[in-house]
C-alpha cells in the first residue's frame, strides 16, 4: 500500500535525524494530502454521476416517445396492407425504418450511459471507503501522538527524582511485594488466630479452675489455706510440691 | 450509528462507575486530554485512556528500551507475541530523541460501550503485567524501580 510506503520512507528519513522525537506530524501532514485528493476524487465523481444520470434520463426520454411512434407506425403499416395500399405502406415503412435506426443507437447510448455509471458509482463506494480508512488512520496516529505526549509528561515528572518512568516492571514489583505482605500478614493472622483461640481456652480453663499454674488470687489464697488446715501432718508434701492438687482444693470451683 | 465518547464524557462514566473502587481514575486535561487509570489490583499500573475522533487507545508502559538487554531479541519475542494475545499489541513509542518507549495499547472504537471499555483496561493492565513477567529475564533490573520512594506509596 502505497501510504504505508511513504509512512515508512519518513520513518527511516527521520530516523537519521535524531533530531525530532515526534514524527507523527509528518504522518498526519501525508493522510492529510492523501484525504484531500481522495475527497477531491470522490467529488468529481460524484459530479460525472450526477450530469451522466442527467444525461441518461434526456435519452431515455427521447427514446420513448420514438418506440410509441415505432407502434403507432408497425400499427397504420398493417392497416394499409390490409386495404392493399402498398404505396402509402412503403412510405411509412421508410419512416419507420428510420425510426428504428434512431432507437438503435439511442438504446446502445443508454447502455453506455448505464455501464458508466455503474463504473462511477462504484468507484465513489470505493473512494469513500478509502476516505474512511485514511481517517481512521488519523485517528490512530493522533491517539499514538497523544499517548506518546502523556508518557513523555510522566516521563519529565521523573526525571526529577532519579527513577525511571514507572512502568509494567514496577507495577509487577509492586504486586509481588503485596503478594508477599498479604501472605504475610495471612500466616500473622492465622498464628494470631491459633493462639488467640488457644489463649481463650486457656483461660476458660482456668476460670474452671483446671489450670494449678495459673496464678489466680483464688487459687493462691486456697494454697495457702489447704497449707495451713494440713500444716501439721502433711507439710512435708506439701512443700516438696508447691502445685495442690487437681480438684477445686475446697470443692467451690466444682 | 451510536455516539462517540469525548474524553470528558468517558472520564466521568468511569469515575461513576464499579471501576472508580478499583483504584484511581484521573483526568490530564490539556490540549488533547487523556484518561489516567491505576488499579490496585494491578500494582497501581498507570492505565492511558485516550480518544480520538472515532477511536479510542488504551495504552500502558511496558519499559524503555534502553531496559531490553538484547533488543533484537526481544523485538523478535514481542512481534510472535503479538498474533497469539488477541486484544493487547505491543509498540513503541519515542518519549524524546534517542528515548523510545515499548507499550501496551488496544484499540476499541470511541463508541464502544462502557462496559467493553473496563473490560478492555482490566485485559490490558493483566496483559502488561503478564509481560512484565515473561519479559524480565530479558530486562536489564533497575535500581531505581523497588526504591523505598514507591513503598511510601504503596503503604498508604
Amino acid at each position: 500500500m502505497s501510504l504505508w510506503r511513504k509512512i515508512f520512507t519518513m520513518f527511516r528519513a527521520r530516523a537519521t535525524e535524531a533530531g525530532e522525537a515526534v514524527v507523527d506530524a509528518n504522518a498526519l501532514r501525508i493522510l492529510d494530502q492523501e484525504i484531500r485528493d481522495a475527497s477531491e476524487a470522490l467529488r468529481k465523481s460524484r459530479d460525472d454521476l450526477t450530469t451522466m444520470m442527467a444525461q441518461r434520463k434526456l435519452s431515455f426520454n427521447k427514446v420513448q416517445p420514438k418506440q410509441n411512434k415505432i407502434a403507432e407506425y408497425s400499427g397504420f403499416i398493417e392497416q394499409l396492407l390490409d386495404r392493399g395500399d402498398e404505396a402509402l405502406a412503403r412510405e411509412v415503412a421508410q419512416k419507420l425504418a428510420d425510426l428504428e435506426r434512431e432507437t438503435e443507437a439511442d438504446v446502445q447510448l443508454l447502455g453506455q450511459f448505464d455501464s458508466n455509471i455503474e463504473i462511477l458509482k462504484k468507484s465513489i463506494l470505493q473512494a469513500e471507503g478509502t476516505i474512511s480508512r485514511l481517517k481512521q488512520q488519523v485517528d490512530s496516529v493522533k491517539a499514538t501522538e497523544n499517548v506518546q505526549r502523556a508518557q513523555a509528561a510522566l516521563a519529565s515528572q521523573h526525571s526529577g527524582t532519579n527513577t525511571a518512568l514507572r512502568t509494567a516492571t514496577d507495577s509487577l514489583e509492586r504486586i509481588k511485594q503485596k503478594q508477599l505482605e498479604r501472605a504475610a500478614k495471612f500466616d500473622a493472622a492465622k498464628e494470631l488466630e491459633h493462639f488467640g483461640g488457644d489463649h481463650d481456652l486457656q483461660a476458660k480453663l482456668a476460670n474452671a479452675g483446671l489450670l494449678e499454674n495459673s496464678a489466680s488470687a483464688d487459687s493462691v489464697l486456697a494454697r495457702f489455706k489447704t497449707r495451713a488446715s494440713l500444716a501439721a501432718p502433711a507439710a512435708p508434701l506439701s512443700l516438696g510440691r508447691p502445685n495442690p492438687e487437681r480438684p477445686g482444693p475446697d470443692g467451690s470451683s466444682q | 450509528m451510536a455516539s462517540l465518547w469525548t474524553t470528558q464524557d468517558l472520564y466521568e462514566a468511569l469515575s461513576a462507575s464499579a471501576l472508580s473502587l478499583e483504584g484511581k481514575i484521573e483526568l490530564n486535561d490539556g490540549l488533547e486530554p487523556n484518561i489516567s487509570v491505576q488499579l490496585a489490583d494491578f500494582g497501581d499500573l498507570p492505565v492511558q485512556i485516550t480518544v480520538s475522533g472515532a477511536q479510542l487507545m488504551v495504552s500502558s508502559a511496558l519499559w524503555e528500551a534502553s531496559q531490553v538487554k538484547d533488543l533484537a531479541r526481544f523485538n523478535e519475542a514481542a512481534l510472535k507475541l503479538n498474533p497469539v494475545n488477541a486484544l493487547s499489541n505491543i509498540g513503541l513509542i519515542s518519549l524524546a530523541p534517542g528515548r523510545d518507549l515499548y507499550i501496551m495499547f488496544g484499540e476499541l472504537s470511541a463508541s464502544s460501550d462502557l462496559a467493553h471499555i473496563i473490560e478492555e483496561i482490566r485485559v490490558l493492565a493483566d496483559n502488561t503485567i503478564e509481560a512484565a513477567e515473561v519479559f524480565s529475564e530479558q530486562l536489564i533490573p533497575s535500581p531505581a524501580i523497588s526504591g523505598p520512594a514507591m513503598f511510601t506509596g504503596a503503604a498508604t
